[in-house]
């Protein structure tokens, strides 16, 4: 059959979620291959074991694998709601491995968080990757430590708190001013407005 | 009187940054999202933060999965015949999933784009960090990754290794020249750092855990 077949590269990250979505195989080995190395790569450095690294970022491709058929695209990008859960992932996994004490009640909290935002509530398409990036940098140096520290390796203001040697309230303060400024930087992208 | 009473919308500023970025754990968690519930307000900030929260996690490092990462995770997707996929070289895929994305265009006003998508051309190339593990007796006890611009910066995470109390961070350049990064502390082996990177990144050869004493406990090649 003449031009049975597309290639590969012209085809979006949706397009591959959409083909997952069908059961087409092909599309589930693209994807994994575009994938692996940003979700092997953020639950690595998250978790700092590779081991670790590796059952959440095999977790995060079977999530996504199962639900390809429910992503929106209309509400963020692919990328965005790939590493969001990867990063959940492996922000339980730290948990876990560290022993952090939780009230029951955090269990159903859980929940109510997954149901309020969902990961794919994310970004638009584009690269966000350098835009990101260059709003990190003109953050002063202790808000972009702290913001990095809770948002790519899951350390919560305690922890920041006790590493930089600064009380608490002080290490709160950077982590949102800090997601704060960016949000002001990644807005003209991502939509994150009030109209939406 | 419950605490959320006590705390009033002002009182979680600080706790919804947290919760937004996933990290607020226990109590305070429980008592913010109560606290969201009934407020519509702090739901829409919290909304928002969380959005960014979900940006700032593509600039983490890419690293290369272990050997056979692939095949165990094709296992548990039950997809077939993975070495047809693993060695064959044409870059096509069939028809049907081409129409299945023109369908999602279609119904949801995206284009199926005739170029790779942005996300896939930012994953051809270099992510702009040149990273490494951190290796201890040849053993892999954590990563390092610097990152490059006008203000160039580094990050480094210990797991299970030897390093206990402060340890010092420094690098070597290509010129042979080492450079104090940070004073840091590991706790039972554990830790994770962001430090300014005052040389260029492209410039670091191996970053390097030292002791106060000056024993190198891990070294990491970076590229």
């Amino acid at each position: 059959m003449r031009q049975s077949r597309v290639a590969e590269g012209e085809l979006s990250d949706e397009g591959l979620l959409a083909g997952m979505a069908v059961g087409e195989q092909a599309a589930v080995v693209t994807f994994t291959r575009r994938y692996q190395r940003r979700v092997f790569g953020l639950a690595y450095s998250m978790t700092g074991d590779a081991g670790v690294a590796e059952d959440v970022a095999q977790e995060a491709m079977i999530r996504v694998w199962r639900h390809a058929p429910v992503f929106d695209p209309r509400r963020g990008s692919v990328a965005s709601w790939v590493l969001t859960i990867t990063r959940n992932l492996a922000i339980d996994a730290l948990r876990l491995r560290r022993a952090v004490p939780t009230d029951p009640d955090d269990f159903a909290a859980s929940v109510m968080r997954s149901n309020e935002h969902n990961p794919e509530d994310s970004v638009h398409r584009g690269d966000v990757r350098h835009t990101v990036r260059t709003a990190l940098e003109v953050l002063p140096d202790e808000q972009r430590r702290a913001v990095v520290l809770a948002a790519i390796y899951g350390r919560t203001a305690l922890e920041i708190s006790e590493s930089e040697g600064i009380p608490l309230g002080t290490a709160k303060t950077r982590i949102r001013t800090a997601l704060i400024r960016l949000r002001a930087a990644v807005e003209p992208i991502e939509g994150v407005s009030d109209e939406r | 009187m419950s605490d959320d009473l006590k705390k009033g919308c002002e009182g979680y500023s600080e706790d919804l940054a947290e919760l937004a970025l996933g990290v607020l754990t226990g109590r305070d968690r429980a008592l913010t999202l109560s606290h969201v519930e009934s407020c519509p307000r702090c739901a829409e900030e919290l909304e928002q933060l969380a959005r960014v929260a979900d940006t700032v996690v593509q600039v983490a490092p890419e690293s290369e999965p272990p050997v056979g990462f692939e095949v165990r995770l094709f296992e548990r997707m039950g997809v077939a015949d993975v070495r047809r996929h693993r060695f064959r070289r044409s870059h096509w895929i069939p028809v049907s999933v081409a129409a299945a994305a023109a369908a999602l265009a279609l119904g949801l006003g995206l284009g199926l784009s005739s170029s790779p998508s942005p996300t896939a051309t930012a994953q051809a190339h270099h992510s702009g960090a040149v990273s490494g593990d951190l290796v201890e007796n040849g053993r892999p006890v954590g990563r390092v990754a610097a990152f490059g611009g006008s203000k160039p910066w580094m990050s480094m995470t210990l797991a299970d290794s030897s390093a206990r109390g402060t340890v010092n961070c420094v690098v070597v350049t290509d010129d042979g020249v080492t450079h104090h990064v940070g004073t840091f502390v590991a706790r039972q082996g554990y830790g994770a750092w962001i430090a300014p990177l005052h040389v260029n990144p492209e410039d670091v050869r191996t970053a390097e855990v030292v002791s106060p004493s000056g024993t190198v406990i891990a070294t990491a090649t970076l590229g």
